[in-house]
């Protein structure tokens, strides 16, 4: 169902700028207390140079990318499979990421209800100077109706 | 006051993190969430919509279930640098579903003054079904000598240390193919599965005298 051409495809550098709010309102609804998401003083006696993100924060980049542009399937038909980060190094409060999002692969796999659609979506984060922040890496899989639960 | 910090010298392969339960997920978290993440897939928040497409209700997007597995990591890890995080997302998770994360050590290596350790994380929910289960890589100093040098500019401790790995192969990157088995009974650790905390000889010259293992309070804040 979904289109093998569509592999490759690509979105423009989407620049995204983290907040400390952002920070904080992220791990707040993750239910982290974590001090090194809220306070300053405390990152720095941790040993970072500023406030740090959750893990997942990547999770709440903007890209330029539009998945039913990109998939010709909207994000609610898909099912989150898996997911992968790499990081070069921790995000801060302060950065200035530059996203891009591709289409890494489209393949069939069997599921449990016949053969699963399934999209593997990577997002890359650089900072401005071009240096590599994070690799993400999403398996998507078509939704069929009802092989959830 | 931070808490202290986790250095590679005192992580022995099959350590266990400590096990963090999570308050039951509530609609109002999702909300939040999905505000958080700029995520506002339907299926989480309209409970509407989410009855529409054949579901029972909202339900929490893997990534807020992956977001509980990253706060067990980094409350162990302190002083740890993450490297890398994967999950695969098992089952759903439900309002009123309680996550209980853990975690344990399976790979611990070191090469030039770096130092890894690999870890193997999962949770399951009130009835006791797998989640969520994953892996992740992280970096730490070898001790706070190697941090003290470290961040003053001077060369890592450089310290030989054997690959010791609960399983045969050492993990598989993410990206590889991988039956969906789960660990099924981990906490029951059996002595058997747990690899002999062996040290080199190197390290074990390096090594002051150190507490064993020191036993981390599950929570602090």
């Amino acid at each position: 169902m979904l289109d093998k051409n569509a592999i490759g495809r690509s979105s423009p550098p989407t620049l995204n700028e983290v907040e400390k709010g952002s920070i904080r309102r992220f791990a707040e609804a993750i239910g982290d207390y974590n001090p090194i998401y809220y306070d300053e003083e405390y990152a720095r006696a941790s040993g970072f140079p500023t406030i740090v993100a959750p893990p997942t924060f990547p999770a709440s980049f903007h890209s330029a990318a539009d998945l039913r542009e990109l998939l010709g399937v909207g994000i609610k038909s898909l099912l989150h499979a898996e997911q992968a980060f790499d990081y070069e190094r921790p995000i801060f409060a302060g950065d200035r990421i530059m996203v891009s999002t591709k289409v890494a692969d489209i393949l069939e796999k069997p599921g449990p209800a016949g053969k699963m659609d399934v999209a593997v979506i990577e997002d890359e984060g650089r900072d401005e100077e071009g240096n590599l922040v994070f690799r993400a890496r999403r398996t998507l899989v078509v939704r069929t109706s009802k092989e959830l639960t | 006051m931070p808490a202290r910090k986790l250095y590679f010298e005192s992580i022995r392969v099959g350590d266990e993190l400590p096990a963090l339960a999570k308050a039951p997920v509530d609609r109002v978290q999702l909300a939040r969430y999905a505000g958080a993440s700029g995520d506002f897939n339907p299926v989480h928040v309209d409970e509407t919509y989410a009855r529409s497409v054949g579901m029972p209700s909202v339900y929490a997007p893997g990534m807020l279930v992956m977001g509980f597995l990253g706060q067990l990591l980094s409350d162990w890890g302190r002083g740890a640098q993450l490297r890398r995080y994967t999950v695969k997302f098992v089952k759903i998770v439900w309002p009123q579903d309680t996550v209980v994360c853990k975690g344990r050590v399976t790979d611990r290596f070191g090469e030039n003054g770096r130092y890894f350790v690999e870890v193997e994380l999962w949770a399951e929910n009130q009835r006791g079904e797998l989640v969520i289960k994953g892996q992740a890589q992280v970096q730490l100093f070898f001790s706070l000598e190697d941090e003290n040098r470290q961040r003053s500019g001077q060369a890592p401790l450089v310290v030989q240390v054997q690959r010791e790995s609960l399983y045969q192969a050492p993990p598989t990157p993410a990206a590889a193919p991988e039956p969906p088995k789960a660990p099924e009974k981990p906490v029951a650790s059996s002595g058997a599965k747990k690899a002999p905390a062996r040290k080199s000889a190197k390290e074990a010259i390096v090594k002051k005298a150190q507490p064993r293992r020191a036993p981390k309070k599950a929570k602090r804040r």
